[in-house]
């Protein structure tokens, strides 16, 4: 029993006893079943609690006792996938992931603040070592010279890395350029030697036989020693630098001075002096050198651009810049060849020798001998003695001799002299002898005619060949701004040319003139036209013009320009005068042609003539020409709009502020035909005034008549608010045209629209008074406007009646109009079609002209080919001169809301208000008027040709009902035309 | 007798020489206040100097030609330049780079100006066109272009409310702004350089016959005819002097000629380059002078 109680003492207790579950923490049993409660929770009621169960506090600023979303590590969203987006302005960067990605900053702190990272001490083939030696690289770059010339780019070149290695080798006393084994035997021997040298002073024994031994041991180490370091350099590391960059063109291991290293240090002297030069000038002489030449020193241009016109220098080159760097320095090539030839020189190219003597020699021929009487020049057999004769005086002018068969004979006599030479006098002389017809050429009548018909042709004959010769002259000139603009046909500078062509001598250009006009047509004595043929007798200065412009047609040739005085007539009249011409000078043609003129005719032609120019440009013309040198300067004056942004740019108020832009209309030949040019009247301002005088004393009855019109002046104006779309349609519209023509003259006009014209023009006129007042109230410079429209499209109108009606009217007249409606009828295919180009302009109704003279002269002329290929050029050629010219100005006036040049505000108001007799003058001066009556008188021309045709049973009961209606005030005079055209107008 | 003595003060000489340009140097201009000049030529190299040190101040190389022209601002802020690449270069001048390049041109730019407020650049070209460009807009197209010329315009000045220009043509064209005016005067001979006088009442035309010619500008009255110099197939400057009193001129075979504006005698001529004078400036207030030529120097006279 006692042992049952001794049990207990007994009892041994081993290992460690385990925990119940009962056991663990209350804490922790409850942490476990709360969390089975938690969950069951709403999300924002549950705690987060650690295994321990105890509530994990995250700080006041890291959410307090809740820590991420609702205690989760997630967010609202939950977990996004990362996106990835790359832009061209936003790249995405590559992104590396480390370790610390993954990580949170609590993480971090965790670890202590210990980062992982890479040493770079034991970066054996690391990148900073790399970067490192590569900037040393770089460094040293800059100092050494290097294998390549030039800068290497470092792609190329890496510079070799010391690695962690190589320190360790250098830590124990390697040194760069050493080979490892070297070193070691070296070594080895040193502690050998070291080891020997302590044996032999322990032995003390001093043998010859061991001396030697140790002698020759030594020398075998000794050997080895030099040998090691004769190897140093074959088995040391990669050399840093190349001690003598290949910079030569020798093979790769020839070495020139090999037998002379005398010469190498010379050599090395002279590189490194060229170096030093080479760092500051090379581009520079580079350059030079390769666009030395024609073109401008110092200067290329662009690889990609072509040589041009612009490079080339036009400052005679040549010239010795004062400081030029080049000097410094001679030519690369220049260099080299010279070391190429001292080579030679040397003889260091030792497997060649300049021969002494060479074999081979150039073969030479000596000239040819030239014997002793050559003369070096063509002997003709008979002198030319033209070209003698030239400078020779020339022999009086004698008049013909009377019997015209003589004077042929004579005359071609002449002529054929002069072109084949005086050989063919002396057959001709021979012939006289015989033959009495040839006794002009020794004595007898027409001798002397002879003589100078001969100086005549022979100067002639010499002018023909100059030309040519003149030519060559100039083309090898400098291009001067003259030339050039003669090349381009420019017009030229009138003063500058002027010397030039007055210097040359006046008969040679007289006698040039006839020579062209000679081998085309034949020659006509203008000098001796008969009396019937000078229509324009009762003007002198027309008639002269006349007489010019008969010589320009038939003759051809070369013209001086300013024959006409140009300058006081305006385009316009130029042209109406052309047509007068064209006219009188078929009639005279056909005059000469039937051998018997029509006196009706011409007398005729005479009354219209005489009509037609009691203009005030008449009178004008009348001045005798300026003269051209005090012409100089000259001034003109066009309108001219600046873009309103300029304006404003200048700070400047924009005259033009508020006007329309003009609208470009397409820019056509007949603008510059019918809109003539302001700068005529411009210029002669003064002409005009005083011309404007005189038109007035001569004229009486005109300003009568405007005196009697200017009752009805509001009517005039209104009518013609209408022209502009009549005018153009007249001028653009296809076929219209002739419907369009016979109202805009002959029709009643409706009364109720003439009064609605009226109010428009009435409208507008005040309109610009108040815009005008209200400028000038501000204060703002207000330029001079324009014109109106009405006014100046009214005018057109008024001339062209005149003709109409004269033309009908008078018994002369309409004789005249026969003829031209034979012509016309001649050609009706022609004119029809013109008729149908309603839009044909003044140019072209000139080449209708020359049509018809073309058919005429198919007819019979013989002459006709000529005439058309020189009339047309020449008409081609006026035509486009005056196109020239006046492109610009027509330009300008077509912008007809903008003001007039010379019209000042007070003008313009005169205009509108004051009498009529001022509004008349002002007219008749415009340039319109008169360009308009142009394209009028052209188109009632086109008209009445098609009423012939037609008939039109309308336009002529009107044109009948007119004519009954005006008779008794028509047949007066001619300034009678004036009152009925402004008393139709009244109709109207 | 104080004309006499006025020219006694004219600056005859050489102060120093600016050299660096390698080839003609075709304009040098002193700046609005003279403390500074551009020079410009066949190296397509603009520089920027100070006269009165010789110091190189400053080079602009943008150029793909010759440059024949450069004005600068009022300001000195800015600079414009022209030449065979027809196109107007509108420069910053601290930073020497383009600002923007003008086009429209279809030829060589002869000349360019700034007007009064810096707003406008006016160039002429060989394209007988007369263009304006706005500075203040990104546009690089002209605001204007004037083309009523007939030849090659040599040369643009400009007023306060006038372009001025002459031309191969012959004539001087005055484009009045402010009354919508085109003013022609035909010399009849081509103009090469249009310059104003100080009064701005005058035009001095440099022409092609080796005359220079005195205008008045409102009337287009010949005042007077400058001739004894050569001048016949260059582009060559003339210009007044600061006070108007004289006249002066390069020649082609490199003197310099000072005319007395009234009687027109020449008062003096001396040998400045050894080739063609391209250009002639005048100080604005000192009688100091830049004159610049085809040999590749500037040279400042006092």
């Amino acid at each position: 029993m006692g042992f049952d109680d001794n049990d207990d003492d007994d009892l041994v207790v081993y290992g460690t006893p385990i925990e119940r579950e009962e056991d663990t923490s209350a804490r922790k049993r409850r942490a476990v079943a709360e969390a089975g409660q938690l969950r069951a929770l709403p999300a924002w009621k549950q705690e987060v609690r650690d295994e321990e169960g105890r509530r994990r506090f995250h700080g006041a600023f890291t959410g307090g006792f809740s820590a991420g979303y609702y205690n989760t590590v997630g967010t609202k969203e939950g977990w996004t996938p990362q996106t990835f987006t790359s832009s061209r302005k936003n790249r995405a960067e590559v992104k590396k992931q480390s370790v610390y990605s993954f990580l949170d900053e609590e993480d971090i702190k965790d670890m202590g603040g210990n980062a992982l990272e890479t040493s770079q001490q034991y970066d054996t083939f690391g990148l900073t070592a790399t970067e490192y030696a590569r900037k040393q690289a770089s460094k040293e770059q800059k100092e050494r010279p290097s294998a390549i010339p030039g800068p290497i780019p470092d792609e190329l070149v890496v510079p070799a890395t010391t690695s962690i290695g190589v320190k360790l080798l250098m830590k124990m006393g390697w040194r760069q350029g050493r080979s490892i084994r070297d070193a070691h035997t070296d070594s080895l021997y040193e502690s050998r030697r070291e080891a020997r040298k302590a044996f032999l002073a322990l032995s003390g024994i001093n043998t010859d036989g061991e001396k030697l031994q140790i002698d020759s041991h030594k020398s075998d180490k000794d050997e080895k020693a030099t040998e090691s370091l004769e190897g140093l350099h074959s088995t040391g590391n990669t050399p840093v630098y190349v001690l003598h960059p290949k910079q030569d063109l020798h093979g790769l291991g020839f070495d020139p001075f090999k037998h002379a290293p005398e010469f190498k240090d010379r050599k090395r002297l002279q590189k490194s002096a060229r170096d030093c030069n080479r760092s500051g000038v090379s581009m520079r002489g580079s350059l030079l050198i390769s666009n030395s030449g024609q073109y401008a020193p110092g200067f290329g241009i662009g690889a990609l651009e072509d040589l041009g016109v612009e490079d080339e220098d036009i400052y005679a080159s040549g010239f010795a810049y004062e400081q030029m760097e080049v000097d410094i320095e001679p030519p690369k090539t220049a260099n080299d060849s010279n070391y190429k030839l001292e080579d030679r020189k040397r003889g260091v190219f030792l497997a060649f020798k300049i021969a002494s003597s060479s074999e081979y020699k150039l073969e030479r021929f000596d000239p040819p001998d030239i014997p002793a009487n050559f003369d070096g020049r063509h002997k003709f057999l008979t002198p030319l003695q033209a070209v003698n004769n030239f400078s020779d005086l020339a022999p009086p002018e004698v008049p013909p001799p009377e019997d015209t068969s003589l004077r042929l004979l004579i005359e071609g006599c002449a002529a054929m002299v002069a072109r084949c030479g005086k050989h063919i006098e002396d057959f001709y002389k021979e012939k006289s002898k015989t033959n009495t017809q040839f006794n002009f050429l020794n004595e007898g009548d027409g001798c002397s005619y002879y003589s100078r018909k001969l100086w005549e042709y022979q100067q002639k004959y010499i002018d023909q060949r100059r030309p040519d010769t003149v030519k060559s002259k100039t083309s090898s000139d400098k291009l001067t701004a003259e030339n050039r603009g003669k090349i381009l046909g420019e017009k030229p500078l009138d003063r500058s040319t002027k010397p030039s062509s007055s210097s040359l001598p006046a008969k040679e250009t007289i006698q040039l003139q006839s020579n062209l006009g000679d081998t085309f047509v034949k020659p006509i004595s203008l000098d001796g036209l008969p009396e019937y043929e000078k229509p324009f007798r009762n003007d002198p200065a027309k008639q002269a013009r006349f007489e010019q412009f008969l010589k320009d047609k038939y003759q051809g040739g070369l013209r001086a320009a300013n024959l006409i005085p140009t300058s006081t007539m305006s385009d316009a009249d130029r042209a109406r005068e052309r047509l007068d011409f064209e006219a009188a000078a078929e009639t005279i043609e056909k005059g000469k042609e039937k051998k018997a003129l029509d006196p009706l005719s011409l007398l005729g032609l005479t009354g219209i003539n005489e009509q037609r120019f009691v203009s005030s440009t008449e009178s004008e013309k009348l001045i005798p020409a300026q003269d051209e040198k005090s012409i100089y300067p000259r001034r003109e004056e066009f309108e001219w709009r600046p873009s309103p942004i300029l304006c404003k740019r200048f700070d400047i108020v924009d005259p033009f502020m508020g006007k329309p832009m003009y609208v470009q209309r397409p820019r056509s030949k007949m603008d510059s035909l019918i809109f003539m040019s302001e700068s005529s009247t411009r210029t002669n301002d003064k002409e005009e005034s005083s011309s404007i005088a005189s038109q007035h004393t001569s004229e009486p009855g005109t300003t009568e008549i405007e005196a009697k019109g200017s009752a009805t002046d509001p009517d005039i104006g209104s009518s013609s608010m209408q022209k502009p779309v009549d005018l153009y349609k007249a001028i653009f519209s296809d076929d219209s045209d002739d419907d369009m023509d016979e109202p805009l003259t002959n029709q009643p006009v409706d009364p109720v629209k003439t009064s609605e014209d009226a109010n428009m023009v009435l409208n507008r006129l005040v309109a610009e008074d108040f815009l005008e007042s209200l400028g000038k109230e501000l204060g703002l410079d207000v330029p001079p406007e324009k014109p109106t429209p009405p006014n100046v499209l009214f005018r057109p109108e008024m001339p062209s009646t005149a003709n109409a009606s004269s033309i009908s009217r008078n018994g002369k007249a309409t004789t005249s109009q026969e003829i031209k409606e034979n012509k016309s009828s001649l050609h009706k295919a022609v004119v029809a079609n013109a008729s149908a180009d309603a839009p044909s302009d003044n140019a072209e109704r000139l080449d209708l002209k020359y049509e018809k003279q073309e058919h005429r002269a198919e007819k019979g002329s013989l002459h006709y080919s000529h005439r058309q290929t020189q009339s047309v050029g020449l008409d081609s050629d006026s035509t486009s001169d005056q196109h020239r010219s006046r492109k610009r100005r027509s330009r300008h006036q077509i912008r007809s809301g903008s003001p007039d040049s010379d019209s000042s505000v007070e003008r313009r108001r005169s205009k509108k208000r004051k009498s009529h007799s001022s509004h008349r003058t002002r007219r008749s001066k415009s340039p319109y008027a008169d360009s308009s009556s142009d394209s009028q008188h052209t188109k009632r021309k086109r008209r009445e040709k098609k009423r012939h045709q037609t008939r039109i049973p309308d336009t002529d009961s009107s044109d009948h009902e007119y004519e009954e209606r005006h008779k008794s005030s028509s047949r007066r005079s001619s300034d009678k035309d004036r009152s009925r055209r402004r008393s139709r107008h009244h109709k109207r | 007798m104080s004309s006499s003595a006025a020219a006694q003060r004219l600056p005859r000489s050489e102060a120093r020489v600016l050299s660096g340009h390698e080839g003609a140097v075709l304009a040098v201009r002193f700046n609005r206040d003279g403390n500074y000049c551009l020079s410009c030529g066949k190296d397509r190299i603009l520089r920027l100097w100070n006269p009165h040190t010789g110091a190189l101040v400053k080079e602009y190389k943008s150029h793909g030609r010759e440059v024949r022209d450069v004005h600068s601002s009022s300001d000195n802020g800015k600079l414009v330049s022209c030449g065979g690449d027809r196109q107007v270069f509108y420069w910053d001048v601290a930073s020497a780079r383009p600002i923007r390049k003008f086009r429209g041109h279809n030829s060589e730019i002869n000349s360019v100006k700034f007007n009064e407020f810096n707003t406008v650049v006016v160039s002429a070209g060989y394209d007988r066109t007369v263009r304006a460009f706005d500075c203040r807009s990104q546009n690089s197209d002209p605001i204007q272009t004037i083309d009523t010329f007939q030849d090659s315009v040599m040369s643009v000045n400009l007023t306060n409310t006038e372009i001025i220009a002459g031309s191969v043509d012959g004539t001087i064209r005055t484009f009045d702004i402010r009354m919508g005016r085109e003013t022609v005067d035909n010399l009849g001979h081509p103009v090469n350089c249009v310059s104003l006088s100080n009064d701005r009442n005058c035009l001095l035309a440099n022409c092609l016959d080796s005359t220079v010619r005195l205008l008045d500008k409102s009337s287009g009255e010949l005042l007077q005819e400058y001739k004894g110099h050569i001048c016949k197939s260059f582009k060559m400057d003339c210009c007044l002097t600061n006070d108007d009193a004289f006249v002066v001129g390069g020649s082609e075979d490199g003197f310099i000629f000072f005319w007395e504006l009234v009687d027109a005698p020449v008062v003096a001529s001396f040998r400045a380059h050894s080739s063609v004078v391209t250009s002639v400036s005048y100080h604005p207030t000192r009688a100091c002078m830049l004159t610049s030529s085809v040999d590749g120097t500037v040279r400042v006279w006092t």
